[in-house]
């Protein structure tokens, strides 16, 4: 077990490392969120005023979850990286733990998220969002979508292990990411969305988080919709976990 | 003593594919011990049952004394296992790479310090070690590929087609690396090559592996020992092709019989004399001629080579199937088909 933890802790560092010594990536991803931001306000501003909807209250906490969706699902590529350039196997020869390898990755490509998160909801208060719950609200927001990133993350690793090939890789995942974000009440709000689309954004991680999110940025801590949040969300995130976790084996042993 | 020990051995892909075929061998402690065979024959196969990335479908294998399906954790722990492919993490520095393999053997921060410094010094890449290893050259991320197999100070190491895609200047420079493994350390040095040379420069025995089944086993020497003796190639002949025939007529009748020489075959302008030892048969066969008065043009000696055993055991030369890998996406690319 301790050493589950030391391996994981060491290779959070090898992939964060990794991850920081690419500036081009960097600038892309810091600016990309505030981007959006400023990109979909101006779009769906008049729309959203016919509907009499604050657009900037609706839609910040669907940039949040936009931009940690778009950043995990991709995690998967690395370990394919580390599959085609035979580091993965070099490793397998040695004791490292296991698990360590893959969660190691999941963990790892939380803290950017986090980062990208954080500077969105700074970009928007100065634009004028104002949070129901405070900076309390703002840090649970930051455990959901820990929570939602770790399942993509997981799940796009898993994949990684199915496929091996990185055009297939890239093409599921351009298949699902986007499908995954219309189908939730990120962009519309939820009374205009089509009656078929009600009934399947119920079972969209997404949906739970945009709607947990918004709630907290809204209203405030009401209970009870945050415990159904958390509950939609750690589910997502365990069985997503399982995934990855159970291709890891079947494709390591 | 010996580090490793198979019993029937066997592999058998989905699909019905017997990549290792009941094998059976034994690699004694501080040898260097060479698995030759064409591409496919099922080298890579064994080394990754022996070093615990796969499961044999049956039989069984003991190595460092342990079983390594049964307890492949205490196998990992003293191995050291050098891929084919250039298994370094190209973003990291080669001091990075290192370390976190000093990291995944549970060696504490002082000792690992130490052996980066050693292991550094060793494989002749003092000065690069804080540089990332996109910069280094394919010679050296293979040593730094070595390095990594040898951190934690392994009693085996793998080593599967060390040299392959590697230009010939830096394969002799592995080899002396390897050499100087098994010679000033005592690691045993467990390797698979399709290169001829490379198992005859290296190894103190040979196992030649095709379709998945040892067909010779044996040390350099005595497997050439089988293929018959050496050859000594006389050429009488100047530029008269009579006369040319005449002499080897002639020299064939004078050395005919006599107890050195095993066979003899007549050639358009040479004489083959195939004797068990050229050194000793040379100044026989040229007092022979002498007293015949036969003048010798030219003569030439050859060995038999590791190919010719290879010929002999599987009735095809190795070279006609040697993989040319030459780089390294060629090798990802081979390896992603492997995969899938």
């Amino acid at each position: 077990m301790t050493y589950f933890a030391l391996d994981t802790w060491y290779q959070i560092v090898r992939h964060i490392r990794t991850e920081l010594r690419i500036p081009i990536w960097i600038v892309v991803n810091l600016s990309q969120p505030v981007l959006w931001l400023l990109l979909f306000t101006q779009i769906f501003k008049s729309t959203f005023a016919i509907m009499e909807v604050d657009y900037l209250q609706h839609f910040a906490p669907a940039v949040v979850v936009m931009t940690v969706m778009f950043g995990s699902v991709w995690a998967g590529m690395g370990m394919l990286e580390d599959i085609q350039m035979g580091v993965l196997s070099k490793m397998l020869a040695t004791p490292v733990s296991r698990l360590s390898i893959i969660m190691s990755r999941v963990i790892g490509s939380m803290v950017m998220l986090v980062v990208q998160a954080l500077i969105i909801f700074l970009i928007a208060v100065i634009m004028g969002l104002s949070i129901a719950s405070g900076i309390g609200g703002v840090l649970f927001t930051i455990f959901l979508i820990i929570l939602l990133g770790m399942g993509f993350s997981a799940f796009s690793n898993g994949l990684a292990l199915v496929f091996q090939r990185q055009e297939t890789l890239i093409a599921v995942i351009n298949f699902i990411s986007l499908p995954v974000m219309f189908l939730s009440s990120a962009f519309v709000p939820p009374d205009f969305l089509p009656r078929w689309l009600q009934i399947v954004r119920q079972g969209n991680p997404v949906e739970y988080a945009v709607l947990g999110i918004r709630s907290l940025v809204n209203d405030g801590w009401i209970w009870d919709n945050i415990w159904k949040v958390l509950l939609a969300l750690g589910l997502w995130a365990i069985i997503a976990i399982t995934f990855g976790m159970f291709m890891f084996r079947k494709q390591t042993e | 003593m010996s580090i490793i020990e198979t019993h029937k051995l066997t592999k058998v892909f989905p699909g019905g594919v017997r990549a290792v075929d009941s094998i059976d061998f034994t690699v004694e402690k501080g040898e260097i011990f060479g698995f030759l065979g064409p591409n496919g024959a099922g080298k890579t196969t064994t080394i990754k049952i022996l070093n615990t990335l796969i499961i044999a479908t049956s039989g069984s294998a003991e190595v460092v004394g342990y079983d390594v399906a049964r307890n492949p954790a205490e196998v990992r722990k003293q191995i050291g296992y050098v891929a084919q492919d250039v298994g370094v993490d190209e973003h990291a520095t080669g001091r990075e790479n290192l370390t976190l393999y000093g990291h995944f053997y549970r060696l504490d921060d002082n000792t690992i310090k130490k052996r980066v410094r050693e292991i550094f010094d060793l494989v002749d890449l003092t000065g690069y070690e804080n540089r990332i290893v996109k910069t280094y050259s394919g010679g050296m991320r293979k040593r730094l590929d070595l390095a990594m197999g040898l951190i934690h100070q392994p009693k085996l190491v793998f080593m599967d087609e060390p040299t392959t895609g590697l230009d010939p200047q830096t394969r002799v420079h592995i080899w002396e690396y390897i050499r100087s493994l098994a010679q000033n350390f005592g690691i045993t040095i467990f390797l698979t090559t399709h290169y001829l040379e490379e198992a005859d420069q290296l190894a103190n025995r040979i196992a030649i592996i095709d379709l998945g089944r040892i067909v010779a086993m044996g040390t350099p020497t005595e497997l050439k020992k089988t293929i018959g003796g050496d050859v000594v190639t006389l050429s009488p002949c100047t530029s008269d092709s009579q006369s040319c025939e005449k002499f080897i007529q002639d020299a064939q009748e004078a050395l005919m019989g006599k107890q050195f020489v095993l066979r003899i075959q007549p050639m358009s302008e040479e004489l083959a004399v195939y004797v068990n030892d050229a050194k000793s048969a040379t100044p026989n066969i040229m007092r022979i001629l002498a007293n015949k008065s036969i003048d010798v043009e030219t003569l030439s000696i050859s060995h038999p080579s590791l190919d010719d055993v290879f010929l002999k055991y599987t009735g095809r030369t190795i070279r006609h199937q040697a993989g040319t890998a030459t780089s390294y996406t060629e090798m990802a690319r081979k390896h992603e088909r492997k995969q899938s």
